[in-house]
């Protein structure tokens, strides 16, 4: 199957969707630095995000089966909400920063039982 | 031959760029590189959402991702970008442990994706292209324009728009601006009762 | 003023002023002045206070109440007992009867009801005023005389075991507090209602000596003093409560008087109507309460006891009949309470406490084991006296006769100066219960009243000699006149007090009258009775000694040249606060039995003598005991050789004492080697003590060891024993907790533990961990759904 002359489908979305996904977990799971992991978090929400456009876009499925505009519209929802998160973590950690003078994760480990 | 797709063609390019710079954040150790290598991926999933109609969710999501959230990364980094943080490694074992569940992970969702059939058939696309600006923003205020022509209408009814979750974000993010503006407030010296007069 | 009704309230005011001094003395004392100093003035102006009211009751209600005593009818009383057969005679009920009621009723038990109450007649109000007179005297005198108390003391009489003598801090407030709470019960022994209330009283005086005595309680010797004392006056008090229970069980009332308790307008008769009831003219007679407890057995046989009944039975005293039972009864009760007055008075055989008891404070001395204390005995008889059948008046007579002979012989020799006046005292108080004995009830109370005054001043001119030269020896003084000559001349009035000096028929101190009475009545129950006469001469002799002892007392003391010179040099006179109450005493040794018109203290006395008491009577079981009326003795065959026997006695023993010490004619020596079984007999005061010890307590502590060995080899083996078994059954108990249950609850917790630590490895704290557990979970999670619940799952 040639993908550069079939038109492509959910499917493919869905792919880049999951890589996406997954490397945005392996950033924040390997990230020592704050920031990193806050990257991490765009990735994995993005990878969402495509999902989400993907299910809801009628160019790649026909109207019946797809959710229509409403996938549109929780995109944009998460995406407001990764703004908004990205603005909490961001405050968080330069708290963090101002309190400990670092931003490694592993320093913050307070909450260790 | 077939003629090549052109759509499929650009669906492949965005994919391979946000794929790629993607696994660069992850790999990279350098925050700033990181940076600059989100960027590119988050453009090239903005590019992903035009390709699949979603014209007016890609251009906010070059607006606000790249244009407003990766500044204020970015900002983040500039303000704690000392020496030692600018590149922090992490240990071999901790990347193999990563690299395992990662791709475990990856294994376990990609086998979901590709699992359904339906999700796999592909068709051709309509050809003239609608402007779904006009259809969100009447959905954000409570009147679904695509779906006017349902012909039931106790479904109709049930699918009003978006007016209630759009404030609710809206109150949503003024609280998490005024929380964040109060979390990252210089820190003032506690005045002990004791030194006031 | 109505005196029924105000003098309950003013002598009540009067009784209770001391207690309030000492309670508040016992909570603040420490606190009042330095060092307590204060409390001095508190207690002396409680007294004082007292002292102010008792006086107003007796001039400004008492006298304006009743009147100056009528006069006299000795002659026209004396005649009618001499014609009237005995036991018919009677006199007239006394003018003024005694006051008598209830403050406060405590309990009731049956027919018996325990009350706080007064009985209020003259010899009340002489009494009342005497002990406040006389204890503010002293309440003064002791201001100066416990001054060292104030600060630290150096007991020089206790070595420490280092070798160093005591130093304690000064107890002047507790001196006056134990002080305020003796003025007190001396007060509730005078006033009280009740024989119960007299005998609270009585235990509480009792305490206060104890408590005085032992002062100085780091002394051995105080502490020694102090409970022999106390446990001497315990023989006598078990005595007055038998008394007592005889008086319950067979009358069923306490009370003296007759008072109205039922509030019906007619008064229950107390224990004086019982025993001598107005329709038997005042005699003497066995109450109906015991003839029926007597003829219990009758009565349970179905006699009825009818009052023809119960009189045939009283006459009937033959041996073994339930009239002589309870006759017996009446003796035995009489006798109960006389123990009781025996042991407080320092009768014969119970005297050996009161020389002892000098070991307190010589304040103390005065007022608790001279003037008040130790007279509430004599005070106690004279006030029982209609209860005593003729019988136990002689058994008083011959215990009074007894101890004033042997008390006055051991004074002779003895040289500490307050043991000498201690032994005076229980002479005295042997001729007070003597004059009781013999009938003279007015006698006995006179010379209590006398003696009190002089033998007070006594003490405490002896304590201010004591206070110049800080020994007790007459043989380390002399010539201690030029020195302090306040105290020699009070202490002169005194001993010619006591000594009854006066000049037949015209003038004399005070002891000259009341001593010459107790003679008269003495030769006048002789006159009755001629086998007890030896009452009278040996009474007469004890004159002669008393002077001898006095006068040599004070001659070793004040005249001739010093014997020790270095105590000489340092002897000074008291300080005004101490001398004044000597003069103040002295006045009244001198004239306090005078009599001006009807005014005096025999004419009070006779005003409210108790009912039936001067009729002549007979012993019942004793038929040939006869008491003359009390009145016989002013006749003049009997006054007038008594009389003369005392002056001449009195005469003797002060020239006798004039040889020897005053003008060293003679030397005492010679006649101590002389008689030296006797001198040795007598300094060891009759071998009193020594038989005792002998007798009661030797076996005693014998006893007390064999009890003592059994405890150790026996009780407490097997308490050791038994301990040990308990000790065994621990350790067992021990083990099975130890290995146990310990075991069990330990192995449980560091199970616990194990899981928590196990789990707390996973609290590592690190973020990128739980991002690691989140996605090992997701995938977990879908590799058991997939694999495993598949199935499962497709049946929804």
């Amino acid at each position: 199957m040639n993908l550069l002359t079939q038109p492509i489908g959910v499917s493919h979305y869905l792919i880049v969707g999951a890589f996406l996904f997954v490397t945005g977990v392996v950033c924040m799971a390997t990230k020592r630095n704050a920031l990193g992991v806050l990257m991490g978090i765009e990735l994995v929400l993005n990878g969402a995000n495509v999902n989400f456009v993907a299910f809801g876009s009628e160019y790649l499925r026909p109207d019946t089966l797809g959710i229509g505009l409403d996938g549109q519209l929780v995109a944009l929802f998460v995406i407001v909400l990764a703004a908004a998160e990205a603005a909490v973590a961001l405050a968080i950690t330069l708290n963090f920063y101002n309190n400990h003078a670092t931003v490694d994760v592993d320093q913050a480990n307070e909450l260790k039982g | 031959m077939e003629p090549i797709n052109w759509h499929s063609f650009f669906f492949l390019l965005s994919s391979l760029v946000a794929c790629v710079f993607a696994l660069g954040v992850a790999l990279s150790s350098n925050i700033v590189r990181m940076a600059f290598y989100l960027v590119l991926s988050l453009a090239a999933t903005a590019g992903l959402f035009f390709l699949a109609g979603a014209d007016f969710v890609g251009a906010m999501q070059l607006m606000i991702y790249v244009g407003g959230t990766l500044v204020l990364l970015i900002f983040g980094v500039m303000l704690t970008a000392k020496g030692p943080f600018i590149t922090m490694k992490t240990s071999a074992g901790e990347w193999i442990l990563s690299a395992v569940v990662g791709g475990s992970l990856l294994a376990m969702l990609l086998s979901a994706a590709t699992s359904v059939q339906d999700w796999q058939t592909t068709y051709e696309p309509p050809a003239e292209a609608r402007v779904t600006a006009t259809r969100l923003g009447m959905g954000l205020l409570g009147a679904r324009v695509d779906q006017l022509d349902e012909p039931d209408a106790a479904q109709r009814a049930g699918m009003s728009g978006y007016l209630l979750p759009f404030e609710i974000v809206s109150v949503h993010l003024l609280v998490v601006l005024i929380g964040a503006a109060y979390l990252a407030r210089p820190k003032k010296r506690m005045v002990s009762s004791a030194d006031r007069p | 003023m109505d005196p029924v009704s105000t003098l309950p309230k003013l002598l009540g005011l009067a009784w209770l002023l001391p207690l309030v001094s000492f309670t508040l003395i016992v909570f603040f004392g420490p606190r009042m002045g330095k060092s307590g100093s204060k409390a001095g003035y508190l207690a002396t102006g409680a007294i004082l206070a007292s002292c102010v009211l008792s006086l107003f009751a007796l001039f400004f209600v008492w006298l304006p109440g009743y009147g100056l005593p009528a006069p006299a009818h000795h002659q026209a009383a004396a005649e009618s007992s001499h014609e009237a057969p005995a036991g018919t005679a009677h006199d007239a009920a006394p003018s003024v009867k005694a006051i008598t009621g209830d403050w406060y009723t405590l309990g009731k038990f049956g027919s018996l009801r325990i009350t706080i109450g007064y009985y209020i007649d003259s010899l009340t109000m002489l009494m009342f005023s005497m002990v406040t007179v006389i204890a503010t005297c002293i309440h003064f005198y002791a201001y100066g005389y416990m001054h060292y108390e104030l600060h630290e003391v150096v007991d020089h009489e206790v070595k420490l075991p280092n070798g160093q003598h005591l130093h304690r801090r000064g107890r002047f407030h507790r001196f006056f507090q134990y002080m305020s709470l003796f003025c007190f019960s001396m007060l509730g022994i005078v006033i009280a209602g009740n024989i119960a209330m007299v005998f609270v009283f009585w235990e509480l005086v009792g305490i206060c000596s104890y408590f005085l005595i032992g002062f100085y309680i780091e002394r051995k010797s105080a502490c020694v003093a102090a409970n022999k004392a106390f446990i001497v006056n315990r023989v006598g008090d078990f005595g007055m409560i038998i008394g007592m229970m005889i008086f319950f069980g067979t009358l069923g009332t306490f009370a003296f008087g007759d008072i109205d308790t039922d509030g019906d307008g007619k008064p229950e008769p107390g224990l004086f109507s019982l025993v001598r009831s107005e329709e038997n003219h005042h005699a003497l007679a066995t109450p109906d309460g015991m003839i029926k407890a007597a003829a219990a057995a009758e009565i349970g046989r179905g006699v009825v006891p009818t009052a023809e009944q119960i009189q045939a039975w009283r006459e009937d005293i033959s041996p073994g009949s339930p009239g002589r039972y309870a006759y017996w009864l009446l003796i035995t009760a009489g006798l109960g309470i006389f123990c009781g007055c025996v042991g407080k008075s320092a009768q014969f055989p119970l005297h050996v406490w009161l020389p002892d008891a000098m070991e307190g404070p010589t304040p103390v001395s005065a007022l608790v084991h001279s003037a008040t204390m130790v007279a509430a005995g004599v005070y106690l008889v004279g006030r029982f006296y209609p209860m005593f059948a003729p019988e136990v008046l002689l058994v008083i007579a011959v215990i009074g006769c007894i101890t004033l002979f042997v008390a006055a012989t051991i004074a002779i020799t003895a040289t500490d100066i307050k043991r000498v006046l201690a032994y005076s005292t229980v002479s005295q108080l042997g001729y007070m219960m003597l004059a009781l004995g013999v009938g003279g009830w007015a006698a006995g109370m006179f010379h209590l009243i006398t003696h009190a005054f002089f033998k007070s001043l006594l003490f405490m001119c002896s304590g201010s000699v004591i206070h110049a030269c800080h020994t007790n020896e007459m043989t380390k003084m002399g010539g201690l006149r030029k020195k302090m000559p306040w105290t020699a001349y009070t202490m002169l009035a005194g001993c010619l007090a006591i000594m009854g000096a006066g000049i037949p028929f015209s003038i004399g101190l005070s002891g000259h009258y009341s001593k010459d009475a107790i003679l008269a009545q003495a030769l006048s129950f002789k006159a009755g009775n001629p086998f007890y006469g030896w009452l009278f001469y040996v009474a007469a002799g004890g004159a002669a000694i008393t002077a001898f002892y006095m006068f040599r007392l004070w001659f070793m003391t004040f005249a001739g040249t010093p014997r020790d010179h270095h105590i000489y040099e340092h002897a000074h006179e008291s300080p005004k606060v101490m001398y004044y109450p000597l003069v103040m005493l002295s006045v009244f040794a001198v004239g306090i039995g005078w009599s001006v018109e009807r005014f005096g203290i025999q004419p009070l006395l006779e005003q409210t003598r108790p009912a039936g008491i001067l009729a002549m009577s007979n012993g019942v079981l004793m038929p040939d005991l006869v008491y003359p009326s009390e009145h016989a003795s002013h006749l003049d065959e009997f006054h007038g050789p008594s009389t003369y026997v005392a002056t001449a006695t009195a005469l003797c023993g002060f020239l006798l004492a004039v040889v020897f010490y005053g003008l060293r004619i003679l030397d005492p020596n010679e006649v101590r080697n002389q008689f030296q079984l006797i001198y040795r007999f007598l300094i060891h005061k009759w071998y009193f003590d020594e038989l005792y010890d002998a007798i009661f307590v030797q076996p005693l502590l014998f006893v007390a060891r064999r009890v003592a060995d059994f405890d150790k080899k026996v009780i407490d083996v097997f308490i050791d024993k038994l301990a040990l078994v308990t000790r065994m059954v621990a350790g067992l108990d021990d083990l099975i907790d130890r290995y146990f249950v310990d075991g069990f609850v330990n192995s449980a917790a560091a199970g616990i533990y194990g899981v928590g630590t196990w789990f707390h490895g996973a609290e590592t704290g690190k973020l990128r961990q739980y991002v690691m557990f989140i996605v090992i979970g997701t995938v977990a999670l879908f590799v058991l759904i997939s694999f495993y619940l598949n199935s499962t799952l497709a049946g929804f």
